[in-house]
């Protein structure tokens, strides 16, 4: 231990020191995407042009926005792996509705309260059956997608009509997806610091007994933050189903992984209590901007995963010995 | 366990970062090539013996009536309704043949051996059938070969020595030919074009692009490839990289090969949004029913797969040949109605032709 990191010993910390402390991994994903757009433009100028900009931003949207419910399930010391499931199935559910002849709105509001719907189960058998997420959300995920591939037949929508077809759409120039993304980040990084219900959802995450004993009632939350999720879930998916003119009746593989490793390298710690969605959110960004930066440089699309992996590594490692810091520096 | 888990993915990322394939074009496969030609004379087989099965002592059958029953792997889908309308298309022209299909209401095995199982003990003449799982099925063929019962496969094989004849609907290096004479027809004979594909390690897509790779360099040498991206089977996923494709090469792209049902779709929505339709052709392989919004939109020209209707009829014909006894083992050809004659290919398979282009004229026709 260093004679630094006492705080007693430390000399009055500034604003901004104050703010590298408490967002270090969303300032370290913000430096990293300016950096990476630096280098990659400098290279081929076209990265930086706005069909790519587009391209990166828009069409990864989704991800962020289901990575937003996940980081507040993740936040609070649990896991779901079947989102990717059920943003297939609710999909689908979407686009059924959508050619049937129903208003678009319902094709686009129905999946959010399925999502919802699903994940009260889910998280109904977390809280009060006491059976750990990952084993609930396991059994959620084969369930989905064995349910999809038995009910579609593996038959794809392919008459979707155009005014469905929202995220294509833009608003005051802007894609739709990207005002999704923006809006429901700030949104839910505001809810999650200034309300107590939000609030709660890191003191759950943090030390469940010392949350209950300050008389939050955990089972109940659990499945709020689940039904939550579920609506994000939902709200990906108008963005992922109306991305096409038609819709895949197939579970996107690894979608799961995906939105869980955003929440992670955006600093979410796996281990509950910390973490913000904005860096979810940024972390959802350098994703897809690493991906669109290999093919603008010429490297094989497989360095994308060792890049992700190594990012994982570097970021569960960080936050560990964050946390062994804290401890000893707790104990003394 | 949490952290386990995230280290385990973490490593087995990091090690499949690790397996490259090397072909002319990234994404292809090292095994051998056999480019057919560019004016697509049909190759000369490799000879191999016959390494099917036999039935054991069926009556005479020739030129009289046979009660046949078609097992595919599940009924109720589109792809299977085509096959089964080719044989029965096919059992109607002939006249000697009642022909009906039966099957399992969704692709699995288990009861697919059951349906083929009953029809044994009910007694029929012959035996068609798509495998839900190659080494599965065999058994209960075998046992129908052991009955006296002809057996013919299509769409989806079994063990060679289970079935009599198996008909192949589309090779490797013919799928190749079909996908890059297409596209040096639409995009030009010096166009510069990409390929989106799942992985670089997916067989099947592998063992096209080597193919594809070969024929080109024989046949259309001034085509000229950029690069191949990798999009899984992840429809987003594809139209994001076809974007970047877009977005990368600007006017300079002429082309894109989509190696799935998943990416082609996807490659042409993302050539639709960026507003590139005419500039940009897609061509690729994929199921009518994913190609019909751009196919009818006119962005899309060429589909590349075969028609499900043929090969019900070219299996019908093979298992009537089979059971006339016209089709003995040795044989290198086979007459199939209005197909022709079909060439026999690795012992005991009979290749249904070349691909078959699904184009705006005929895509309306298809459902699957």
């Amino acid at each position: 231990m260093s004679v630094e990191a006492a705080p007693s010993l430390r000399p009055q910390r500034g604003a901004l020191t104050r703010f590298v402390s408490a967002y270090g991994q969303e300032v370290v994903i913000a430096c990293a995407i300016v950096l990476l757009f630096a280098v990659v433009s400098a290279i081929n100028p076209r990265f930086l042009a706005p069909n790519n900009l587009n391209t990166i931003v828009s069409g990864n949207a989704y991800i962020a926005v289901a990575a937003i419910g996940m980081a507040m399930v993740i936040i609070t010391g649990h896991i779901d792996v079947s989102v990717g499931a059920l943003i297939g199935v609710l999909a689908t559910i979407s686009g059924t509705i959508a050619v049937s002849g129903a208003p678009v709105w319902l094709a686009w509001v129905v999946p959010i309260f399925v999502g919802m719907g699903v994940n009260a189960i889910v998280g109904a058998l977390i809280a009060y059956g006491r059976i750990p997420s990952i084993v609930v959300t396991l059994g959620m995920l084969s369930i989905l997608r064995g349910g999809l591939v038995s009910v579609t037949g593996g038959a794809w929508i392919n008459n979707l009509p155009p005014e469905f077809l929202l995220a294509q759409q833009r608003l005051l120039g802007v894609p739709v997806p990207v005002w999704f993304m923006i809006i429901l980040t700030i949104g839910a990084f505001l809810w999650m610091r200034y309300t107590a219900f939000g609030r709660s959802l890191y003191a759950i995450g943090g030390n469940a007994e010392a949350a209950r004993a300050a008389g939050i009632p955990i089972e109940r939350r659990i499945v709020q933050v689940f039904m939550i999720h579920g609506a994000f879930a939902g709200l990906a998916t108008i963005l992922f189903a109306t991305q096409l003119k038609i819709i895949q009746s197939t579970v996107p593989p690894n979608l799961e992984l995906t939105i869980i490793t955003a929440a992670v390298i955006g600093g979410v710690s796996i281990l509950g209590g910390t973490g913000t969605v904005i860096g979810s959110t940024l972390a959802a960004i350098l994703f897809s901007a690493i991906g669109s930066a290999l093919i603008f440089i010429n490297v094989s699309a497989y360095w994308l995963r060792a890049v992700i992996g190594a990012l994982i590594l570097v970021t569960v490692l960080a936050d560990m010995l964050r946390r062994n810091r804290e401890m000893q520096g707790a104990g003394r | 366990m949490l952290r386990t888990t995230l280290a385990v993915v973490t490593a087995l990322t990091l090690s499949t970062s690790l397996v490259q394939a090397q072909s002319a074009w990234t994404g292809g496969d090292e095994l051998p090539t056999s480019a057919l030609a560019c004016d697509g004379t049909a190759a000369t087989p490799v000879a191999k013996a016959y390494d099917g099965g036999v039935p054991t002592n069926p009556p005479d059958r020739k030129g009289k009536e046979i009660t046949v029953v078609d097992v595919p792997k599940l009924i109720g889908i589109g792809y299977f309704d085509a096959t089964s309308k080719g044989i029965a298309d096919a059992a109607k022209e002939m006249g000697n043949m009642k022909a009906t299909t039966d099957g399992p209401t969704e692709a699995n095995i288990d009861d697919q051996i059951t349906v083929i199982d009953n029809y044994i003990t009910q007694g029929v003449d012959g035996i068609l059938f798509a495998a839900n799982d190659p080494v599965a099925i065999s058994p209960v063929l075998k046992k129908a070969l052991g009955a006296g019962i002809n057996v013919v496969g299509y769409d989806a094989n079994s063990e060679p020595d289970a079935r009599q004849w198996f008909v192949n609907q589309a090779e490797f290096n013919g799928i190749a030919k079909a996908m890059i004479d297409s596209l040096a027809a639409e995009a030009g004979e010096d166009a510069p074009f990409a390929i989106v594909t799942s992985t670089f390690t997916t067989p099947n897509q592998a063992r096209w692009i080597a193919e594809m790779a070969a024929y080109a360099a024989a046949c259309h040498p001034n085509l000229k490839w950029l690069e191949t991206v990798e999009a899984q089977e992840d429809n987003i996923l594809s139209f994001n990289q076809a974007n970047t494709l877009i977005n990368k090469y600007g006017d300079e792209l002429k082309g894109i090969l989509g190696m799935t049902s998943v990416a082609t779709p996807a490659s042409a929505d993302a050539v639709t949004q960026a507003g590139k339709c005419g500039q940009i052709a897609v061509v690729g392989l994929a199921t009518p029913n994913a190609m019909k919004p751009y196919v009818d939109a006119g962005c899309v020209k060429s589909v590349v797969l075969w028609n499900p209707v043929d090969l019900g009829y070219a299996a019908a014909y093979v298992l009537r040949a089979a059971a006339d006894g016209t089709l003995q083992p040795g044989a290198t050809s086979v007459e199939a109605g209005k197909l022709g004659p079909l060439q026999v290919i690795n012992g005991s398979e009979i290749l249904l032709g070349a691909p078959f282009i699904f184009t705006k004229d005929n895509i309306g026709d298809f459902d699957f």
